[in-house]
């Protein structure tokens, strides 16, 4: 039977995903990637108690288990990127980079190298046998969000056994087969920010100027923040201005350092109803202007249809029905055809 | 005690407080719940029965009430008894982290090398000892492998050490402080036989609760406290006293004592038995604890080329729990430090288990734990075949 290392994160979706493949006859090895060990002022980082849990069940299910250390190709590729990005005043996405260059190309290569035939994690996501990817059958846990990036070779070398069921077939099958994650919260999963803030991520690495919040209708200054780079166009919160209605982020001059806010929900600078897409990744083919496509701008949003799409050597342009709101460059547009995933790019 | 359905062998790790000891203590968390420092009669009347506990903790162990600073456990004891420590410091290379730490914290520290049963020879002292030692720290028994040291003998060394500095007009002070915390249950400790100057002791691990602790000290030994407030203890060790806690310490001690020469021979019956039992089914099995200089409840045992966390998993879902030293998850991957001064190879270290008995250990569950390791044993070895 074909030998399948399995991402292991110490979560319950990594524990049931190993169970079932060891249920389906695979010769099966758990593997925890060690990405991430760091603490942050405020947050514990559990990579240890990860690990046990993880080990725990794979005892329990009797397979081999290994960690890979990752740290340092972590550490350049994902979290350095990361910086680098919000420097420049995009906000990116870790998951993406993380399913992209780790666990889909580090992680892959390491298992095969190690006698694997196959790969396969906890993700919500469905692949067919030639490598097409395929939104989950759990649309609220749909991960392909992250996914995009990946490429239809490393696919046709992956299992997501967790395709085809629910959150809550999971979390009862793992209490069935009494997995000793089974009652575990959901955590963020390796990639780590989201437990802490952003600005404690972004101060381990850099340190944060204060700036002017500036109201773009009439350009007068009413407040201020930490650093622009900690602000997200659309954001509502965390203007630390007192009273009245709510401001929203309408966008940032990253080198004043200024924020430009308004009180307006309709302000235009928040809604967009084109979008440049660089830095572009495909499943496998790319798509064609005359497909029925659809984007999601984030993860569980909105399948938006489009009504346009050209693409060059480096760009798409899409053009959406109706416009959208809050639409912040660095983020990921992932362009689907129905179910299909076909791959995406990064809002600019 | 409680004792369903699953068989506890990690009692140098932890002792569930003994009914006894839990009566004795509860009244001090409710109706007598006073501060012993305040001025009314049912205030003083809790000061009456601390200071009881004190003499009777004392008592035990042949010392006076007022030597003892009462702490909040071992290692806060050792801190404070390290506050004498300075310049070079002789610690045993087996000693528990808190020591070790406590030891790096106050001078230069210098490790007396064991033997691969975790022993350290008076004479390895008496070689690392010199005119500039002003401090040193040997527990009486060793946490991991139950080895117990020959603090008598170290202490006579240190004494003709100051008997020689006295007669050469040297004034550099020698200390001797032992940390006997995993010693309660079994030895009876009188402390002025040990020729100490100090002496850390733990009721968490004498069936007394956790977070109670103290330090006997020498009378004429100088010691600055790490936490300073109110002034109890002799200014060693402020805050408001824990009565609950040295009420079930002293309880606790008086227990053991009744109980220690039975429980020494119980255990050291189901210890042998199971030792000799393993050894039979896995000739390859490496044991270092020592079956006739060690603490009788300990059982330190290894497989080489195995992964102790995984028996250990393996054993937990069955219901049974032991303790390893290998590199391991609960330890944040390091090795035992204990294991590697003793010169144990890194395979060896990565399958040890340590076994400890104590009176949750019945014949019944110590042969049903047997029989479990040997399964563990069995199946792992089959697995990384």
């Amino acid at each position: 039977m074909a030998r399948v290392f399995v991402g292991m994160s110490g979560g319950v979706d990594s524990s049931v995903t190993a169970s079932l493949l060891v249920e389906q006859g695979y010769d099966v090895t758990g593997v925890y990637m060690k990405n991430w060990t760091q603490d942050m002022p405020g947050m514990h980082c559990p990579w240890a108690e990860d690990v046990a849990d993880a080990k725990r069940v794979a005892v329990s299910l009797g397979i081999d288990f290994e960690v890979f250390d990752f740290e340092n190709e972590y550490k350049q590729q994902v979290v350095d990127a990361m910086v680098s990005e919000y420097k420049a005043g995009r906000t990116p996405n870790p998951d993406v980079m993380c399913n992209q260059e780790i666990k889909f190309k580090l992680f892959l290569d390491t298992a095969l190298a190690r006698g694997a035939d196959l790969i396969a994690t906890g993700h919500y996501a469905r692949v067919t046998p030639d490598g097409k990817l395929m939104r989950a059958f759990d649309e609220n846990k749909d991960q392909t969000y992250f996914l995009y990036r990946v490429k239809s070779e490393a696919l046709k070398k992956t299992l997501f056994p967790l395709g085809d069921m629910t959150k809550q077939q999971v979390r009862d099958y793992a209490t069935e087969k009494n997995l000793w994650t089974a009652d575990k919260k959901e955590s963020m999963g390796i990639c780590f920010v989201g437990q802490v803030g952003i600005r404690e991520f972004l101060e381990q690495y850099i340190t944060l100027e204060p700036g002017e919040i500036i109201l773009q209708e009439t350009g007068q200054v009413v407040g201020r923040h930490d650093s622009a780079m900690l602000y997200t166009i659309g954001q509502r919160h965390g203007l630390n201005i007192g009273g009245g209605l709510p401001y929203y982020v309408t966008g940032k001059d990253i080198q004043k350092n200024q924020v430009y806010v308004s009180q307006n929900i309709d302000n235009q600078s928040m809604w967009r109803d084109e979008l440049t897409l660089t830095d572009l990744s495909w499943v496998g083919a790319s798509p064609e202007p005359t497909d029925d496509l659809q984007v999601r701008l984030r993860h569980r949003g909105s399948l938006l249809p489009l009504s346009g799409l050209s693409i060059n050597d480096e760009k798409a342009q899409i053009s959406l029905k109706e416009s959208e709101r809050a639409v912040a460059a660095g983020q990921s547009a992932v362009i689907y055809r129905g179910d299909e995933v076909m791959g995406g790019g990064i809002i600019s | 005690m409680m004792n369903e359905g699953f068989i506890y062998l990690d009692h140098a790790a932890a002792t569930p407080v003994d009914p006894l000891v839990l009566d004795s203590m509860l009244p001090y968390f409710s109706e007598l719940f006073f501060n012993p420092s305040s001025p009314y009669a049912q205030a003083v009347k809790v000061k009456r029965d601390y200071t009881e506990a004190k003499r009777r903790i004392a008592q035990n162990l042949g010392v006076q009430a007022d030597e003892l600073v009462m702490t909040a456990g071992a290692t806060e004891s050792i801190n404070i008894a390290f506050s004498a420590a300075r310049g070079k410091i002789l610690v045993s290379s087996v000693e528990h982290s808190a020591t070790l730490s406590a030891a790096k914290k106050a001078g230069d520290l210098i490790k007396i090398p064991a033997n691969n049963r975790g022993r350290i020879s008076p004479e390895s002292l008496s070689r690392l000892m010199s005119p500039d030692v002003t401090f040193v720290s040997v527990g009486l028994v060793n946490n991991e492998l139950g080895t117990v040291q020959p603090i008598e003998d170290i202490g006579r060394i240190i004494e003709v050490e100051r008997q020689r500095r006295i007669a050469s007009g040297e004034n550099n002070p020698l200390i001797f402080h032992c940390d006997a915390s995993q010693a309660t249950a079994l030895i009876d400790i009188k402390i002025k036989r040990l020729g100490v100057d100090l002496l850390t002791l733990s009721a968490a691990k004498v069936y007394g609760p956790k977070q109670v602790g103290l330090l006997w000290v020498k009378p004429g030994i100088l010691l600055a406290p790490t936490i300073v407030g109110g002034g109890q203890e002799n200014g060693l060790r402020s805050g408001t006293e824990n009565v609950a806690g040295v009420i079930g310490f002293a309880t606790a001690l008086e227990l053991a004592s009744k109980r220690r020469s039975g429980e020494r021979q119980r255990l050291q019956k189901m210890r042998d038995q199971m030792a000799q039992s393993l050894s039979q089914e896995f000739p390859e099995m490496i044991i270092s604890s020592d079956s006739k200089k060690g603490l009788v409840n300990f059982l330190h045992i290894s497989f080489p080329g195995l992964d102790a966390e995984r028996l250990i998993f393996w054993l937990e879902s069955r219901g049974v729990m032991v303790a390893t030293g290998s590199a391991c998850a609960a330890n944040k991957g390091t090795r035992s430090h204990i294991l590697e001064a003793i010169g144990m190879d890194d395979r060896a270290i990565q399958g040890s288990l340590r076994i400890s008995l104590g009176r949750l250990s019945t014949e019944e569950n110590i042969e049903n734990a047997t029989r479990l390791i040997i399964e563990a044993v069995n199946l792992e070895q089959a697995r990384v075949r």
